[in-house]
C-alpha cells in the first residue's frame, strides 16, 4: 500500500483545532469596533457643542422662541445664557458640557421645560418597535426576493422583479406613508390615523392590539423603505458566491438545487447582516418624515417638533441619541459577524 | 423558467431612466412656457378645485398648483446635480489624495471618511439643516457634507487598485509627474465608477431634500416638491379630496425623478463592474426537481467500458463556435485513463458539459453512456453526480464552501444515499482514508493547506462510493512534493476501492506516473488516444510528439 499520508508541506498550515472559547473571538471584534465607535462619538460630541454656535447669529436668538425674541431684556439673555450654559469662555463653556454629559445631564427642553434625558426615554420605545419590526420585516424580504432573483439571474422572473424594487424603492418613505394613510385610514377606514397609543383604557391583550393596531402603516411604510437596499445587497452577493467554485462543487457532490441554494445562501448572508444593521442605525432618526405623517411619538417626530419650535436641547440630546444608536448597532453587526463567518471566529493560518 | 435573456437589463433599464430624466429636465427648463402662472404668487382664490384655468387647481394661498409642479422639477434636479456634484467633487479629491498620496494623509483622510460614513445619512441632515438655516444652496451644501464620503471610499479602493496597474507602475518609474499621472491614467478610468457614486448621490439628495421641505426645513420662498406635499397635508388634502391633485403629482413627480436616477446608476453600475452585466453566469443546476429521494445507485455494472463518450459537441451557448468539436472517446473500467490537452483544449468543458455543470444555456450535442445508460440530460446528469461519478473540481483552493467545517460538507454529501449518523461516521472515515488527521476533522477550509483541501475534496467525490472518480486538474497549484502525494493518494483509492478514474491534466510528464491509457486533446478534438506507455513512447501524431515533450519546469512554467 502507497504511502498516503500527509507530506511535511501539505500539513504546513494546518492548525489543529484549539477550541476557543466562544467569547475570545466575540472579545476581539468589540476591541476592533472600538476605535471606530470611540470616533464617532466624540465627533458626535463635538459636533453637537459646535453647531449652535457655529449656526448664523446669536446663539440665544435660537433658544428664544421667535415671537418673544423682541420681548426679552439684555438682563434676561444674561440670564439665559447662564441657564443654557452659554456664558464664560467656550473653553469654559466646552468642560461644563463635558461633565454635564458625563453625568447624564443634557440640558431642560425650551418647549417642554422637562429634562431633555426624560423626553428622549419616552420617545425611543416607540422609535424602536418602529425600526425593529420595520427593519426586520424588509430584511427577511427584501432578502428573500433578493436570493430568489440571483437564482434566476438574467432571466425574465429577475429582471421583473429588480424593476419592480427599483420602482416600489423609489417612492419617498412619507409619501408612501401618506398613500397608505389615504388608502387604510381615510378610504378603507381600516387603521386610526393618528399616535401609538389607543385613546381608551384598553388592557393586556387588547391594549397590545391597538398598538399594533397604530404601528402596521408607519411599519409598511418603513418597511418598503428599507426593502430595496436589502433586496440589492442580498441579489449581488448571492450573485457573487454563485460564482465561486464551492457552488459547482455542491451540485458536482450530488445536492438538489436546495441544498446547492443554501451553500450559496450561507455566505451571502454577511453583506445582508451588514445592511441591516445600516438601516438600523439610518431609520433611528431617519424615520422622521414617516413618524410625522402618522404622528407616531417616536425620535424621528421628537426631531420634528423640535425643529419647528425650535427647541434645540432636545434636538441636541436627539443627535447624541442617533449617533449612539449607529455606534450600537456597528457594535452588534460586528459582534455577530463571528456567528457568520468562522474565517473571523478562527482566524487561522492559511496553508499553501 | 424562461431562458436566459440575450441581455443585461442594465441597458434598457439605463435608457428608460435617462427618458426620465429627460423628461423631468424638459419640465424644468420649459417650465414658463409650460406653466402659465407663477409658481410662488397667487393667482386665483385659495383652495380651488381643477378648472379650465388652474389644471390642477389652487393651494391654501391661491397659487397655481400645475405651476407649482412644473417648477418643482428645476428645484429637484437642481438640489439633485448640485449636491451630487460637490459631494463627488470632495470625494474625489479625498480618494486620489489618499490613494495616491499614501501615508498620513491617507490615514487622517479615510478616518474621516469612516466617521462620516458611521453617521446615518437622514437624521444628519435633518440636524445641520436645522442648525444651518434653510436655503435650498445651504440643502444641497449639507447633503453633499454628508454624502461624499460614500464616493471617497469607493474611489479610494479603486485608486489603490489602478496605482498598481503595470502601466501606472511603468509611468511612474519613468518619472511622470503626479499630476499627468493621475489626469491621464487614474481619473479616466475612474468615470464609470464615478458616474455611479453621482447618479447614487443625486437619487439620495433628491428624496432628502423632499423630505426636509415635508418636514418644514425646506426654502420657503420656493415651490418645491416636498414643500407642495407639506403643505397639502397640513391643510388636511387627504380628508378634503385635494390628494387627487394637491398630493399625487407632485409625489408621482419626486418618484419619476429618483427613479430616472435609480435606473441610470444601475446601469452606471454594470459599466463600472461588467460582472455585473454578464448573463452566463446563470446555473441550471440550481433549477430543476426540489428533492430527489436518497436512493442507492443500482448495482449493475454494464459491461466496459464504464463512460463511453461519441461525437460530443459542446459550445458555451447558442450561436457560438464550438469549444468541443466532435470528441469520442471511452473510459476502460478499473483503470486510470487521463484526458490530457493545454490550456484551452476543452477538457474540463468535455466533463463539466457530461456533468451538466455549465453555467449558462451551453449547447451540447452528441451521445454519452455511463453505465449503458444515457448521459446527455439534466435529469440523468443529476441523477448521477455525486452518486455514481464523484468529481473532484478544479480549484480546490476554493472548491469547499468556508462557512462550514469539513467534516459537516463531506457528511451531506454522503446522507445523498445513507441516514444522517452513517454519513457522519462516513464522512470521518473517508476523512481517515485521505490521510487527514482526526484533529484536522473538524477544522474549516481556511485552516487547511492546499493540499489538505486537495485531499478532502476527494473524500468529498467519494462519499457515496461512486464508480468513476473524475479528477479536474487535482495537482495544479500544488508543490511538487505535494502534487506527487496526491497522485499516489488517487492511486491507492483505486486500487482498495476498485475505482475507474479519469484525470484530467495539462501535465502529461505527471499524469504519465499513473495512467494506464492516454486520451489527447488539441483544440476540442481527440488527436490520439489508447494505452498510455504505447502512446507515451511511440506517439503517432506531431502534436502528441510535442506535447509529450514539453517538460515541467520545478516552478510549473513549460520549459
Amino acid at each position: 500500500m502507497a504511502d498516503i499520508s500527509l507530506t511535511p508541506t501539505e500539513a504546513f498550515g494546518h492548525q489543529s483545532d484549539s477550541r476557543w472559547s466562544g467569547l475570545v473571538p466575540i472579545g476581539r471584534q468589540f476591541l476592533r469596533a472600538l476605535p471606530l465607535a470611540a470616533l464617532v462619538l466624540g465627533v458626535a460630541v463635538i459636533l453637537n457643542f459646535a453647531l449652535p454656535r457655529l449656526a448664523p447669529g446669536d446663539p440665544i436668538d435660537f433658544l428664544v422662541p421667535a415671537e418673544q425674541a423682541n420681548a426679552i431684556s439684555a438682563e434676561q439673555r444674561e440670564q439665559l445664557a447662564g441657564s443654557y450654559g452659554l456664558n464664560g469662555s467656550e473653553w469654559e463653556q466646552f468642560t461644563r458640557y463635558l461633565g454635564n454629559l458625563v453625568q447624564g445631564d443634557l440640558g431642560i427642553s425650551t418647549r417642554h421645560g422637562r429634562p431633555v434625558t426624560s423626553l428622549l426615554a419616552e420617545r425611543l420605545p416607540w422609535t424602536l418597535l418602529l425600526v425593529g419590526t420595520s427593519v426586520l420585516l424588509s430584511t427577511l424580504i427584501g432578502a428573500a426576493l433578493g436570493f430568489r432573483s440571483a437564482w434566476r439571474r438574467g432571466t425574465r422572473s429577475d429582471v421583473r422583479t429588480l424593476t419592480g424594487v427599483m420602482v416600489a424603492d423609489s417612492f419617498p418613505p412619507f409619501f408612501v406613508a401618506l398613500l397608505l394613510m389615504l388608502l387604510f385610514s381615510v378610504q378603507l377606514k381600516l387603521l386610526p390615523v393618528f399616535g401609538a397609543l389607543p385613546g381608551t383604557e384598553a388592557q393586556g391583550l387588547a391594549f397590545a392590539f391597538e398598538v399594533a393596531r397604530r404601528a402596521v402603516l408607519p411599519i409598511a411604510a418603513l418597511t418598503l423603505a428599507g426593502l430595496g437596499s436589502a433586496y440589492l445587497v442580498a441579489r449581488s452577493s448571492a450573485v457573487s458566491e454563485l460564482g465561486e467554485d464551492y457552488v459547482t462543487m455542491a451540485a458536482a457532490k450530488g445536492l438538489d438545487p436546495s441544498g446547492v441554494r443554501r451553500h450559496a445562501r450561507r455566505n451571502a448572508l454577511v453583506p445582508v447582516w451588514t445592511v441591516a444593521m445600516l438601516n438600523v442605525g439610518a431609520l433611528f432618526g431617519g424615520a422622521a418624515p414617516v413618524e410625522t405623517v402618522f404622528s407616531y411619538p417616536g425620535l424621528g417626530r421628537l426631531i420634528y417638533e423640535s425643529v419647528l419650535s425650535r427647541d434645540y436641547p432636545v434636538l441636541q440630546g436627539c443627535f447624541l441619541l442617533i449617533a449612539l444608536g449607529v455606534i450600537a448597532a456597528n457594535l452588534v453587526a460586528e459582534l455577530v459577524y463571528p456567528f457568520l463567518d468562522p474565517r473571523v471566529r478562527r482566524p487561522g493560518k492559511v496553508g499553501g | 423558467m424562461s431562458s436566459t435573456l440575450k441581455r443585461s437589463p442594465g441597458r434598457t433599464l439605463g435608457r428608460l431612466g435617462l427618458v426620465l430624466l429627460a423628461l423631468s429636465a424638459s419640465a424644468a427648463m420649459f417650465a414658463p412656457l409650460v406653466a402659465r402662472h407663477s409658481p410662488t404668487r397667487p393667482s386665483g382664490l385659495p383652495l380651488r378645485r381643477p378648472g379650465l384655468g388652474h389644471p390642477l387647481g389652487t393651494d391654501d394661498l391661491g397659487v397655481d398648483i400645475f405651476a407649482q409642479l412644473v417648477y418643482g422639477a428645476r428645484i429637484s434636479l437642481a438640489i439633485g446635480v448640485g449636491a451630487a456634484a460637490l459631494a463627488l467633487a470632495i470625494g474625489l479629491l479625498v480618494a486620489v489624495v489618499a490613494g495616491w498620496k499614501r501615508g498620513w494623509a491617507e490615514a487622517v483622510l479615510m478616518r474621516l471618511t469612516d466617521v462620516t460614513l458611521a453617521f446615518p445619512f437622514l437624521p444628519l441632515v435633518l440636524v445641520l439643516a436645522a442648525f444651518l438655516g434653510r436655503g435650498l444652496v445651504t440643502t444641497a451644501v449639507v447633503i453633499a457634507a454628508v454624502s461624499w464620503a460614500r464616493p471617497a471610499r469607493v474611489l479610494w479602493a479603486q485608486v489603490l487598485k489602478l496605482r498598481e496597474f503595470q502601466h501606472v507602475q511603468a509611468a511612474r518609474a519613468m518619472g511622470g509627474s503626479g499630476t499627468r499621472i493621475v489626469s491621464r491614467h487614474i481619473l479616466t478610468r475612474l468615470t464609470p465608477l464615478a458616474s455611479a457614486q453621482f447618479v447614487r448621490v443625486a437619487n439620495a439628495a433628491v428624496i432628502s431634500e423632499a423630505a426636509l421641505a415635508f418636514l418644514g426645513l425646506g426654502d420657503p420662498n420656493q415651490a418645491s416638491w416636498g414643500i407642495m406635499l407639506s403643505n397639502a397635508s397640513s391643510n388636511n388634502a387627504l380628508l378634503t379630496g385635494a390628494w387627487k391633485w394637491w398630493m399625487l403629482p407632485p409625489g408621482f413627480a419626486l418618484t419619476v425623478v429618483v427613479l430616472g436616477f435609480a435606473f441610470t446608476g444601475y446601469a452606471c453600475e454594470e459599466w463600472a463592474d461588467p460582472r455585473l452585466a454578464s448573463t452566463s453566469g446563470r446555473l441550471r443546476f440550481l433549477s430543476g426537481p426540489r428533492r430527489r429521494p436518497p436512493t442507492v445507485a443500482p448495482v449493475a455494472p454494464a459491461g466496459d467500458p464504464i463512460l463511453e463518450v461519441r461525437d460530443l459537441v459542446v459550445s458555451y451557448r447558442r450561436g457560438t463556435p464550438p469549444a468541443v468539436k466532435g470528441v469520442s472517446f471511452e473510459v476502460p473500467r478499473g483503470r486510470i485513463t487521463a484526458l490530457v490537452g493545454e490550456s484551452g483544449s476543452g477538457k474540463s468543458t468535455i466533463v463539466m458539459g457530461l456533468l451538466g455543470l455549465l453555467p449558462g444555456d451551453p449547447v451540447v450535442q452528441g451521445e454519452a453512456t455511463f453505465e449503458g445508460r444515457k448521459l446527455l440530460s439534466a435529469a440523468a446528469a443529476a441523477r448521477v453526480r455525486g452518486r455514481r461519478i464523484g468529481l473532484v473540481t478544479q480549484a480546490a483552493m476554493n472548491a469547499l464552501n468556508p462557512a462550514y467545517t469539513i467534516h459537516a460538507q463531506i457528511a451531506e454529501a454522503a446522507e445523498l444515499t445513507m441516514p444522517p449518523d452513517r454519513a457522519r461516521r462516513r464522512a470521518t472515515e473517508l476523512l481517515g482514508d485521505v490521510g487527514l488527521p482526526a484533529s484536522a476533522h473538524q477544522a474549516y477550509p481556511h485552516e487547511l493547506s492546499g493540499g489538505m483541501r486537495q485531499r478532502v475534496i476527494i473524500a468529498m467525490a467519494l462519499a457515496n462510493s461512486p464508480d468513476l472518480l473524475i479528477a479536474d486538474e487535482p495537482t495544479t497549484g500544488l508543490d511538487l512534493v505535494t502534487q506527487a502525494s496526491i497522485l499516489r493518494l488517487v492511486q491507492d483509492l483505486k486500487d482498495r476501492l476498485g475505482l475507474t478514474v479519469l484525470i484530467i491534466t495539462h501535465d502529461v510528464q505527471m499524469v504519465l506516473r499513473v495512467a494506464d491509457e492516454l486520451v489527447i486533446l488539441e483544440d476540442g478534438r481527440v488527436v490520439e488516444r489508447g494505452d498510455a506507455s504505447k502512446v507515451a513512447s511511440a506517439p503517432t501524431e506531431d502534436y502528441s510528439r510535442r506535447l509529450l515533450n514539453t517538460r515541467l519546469s520545478p516552478l510549473g512554467a513549460r520549459a
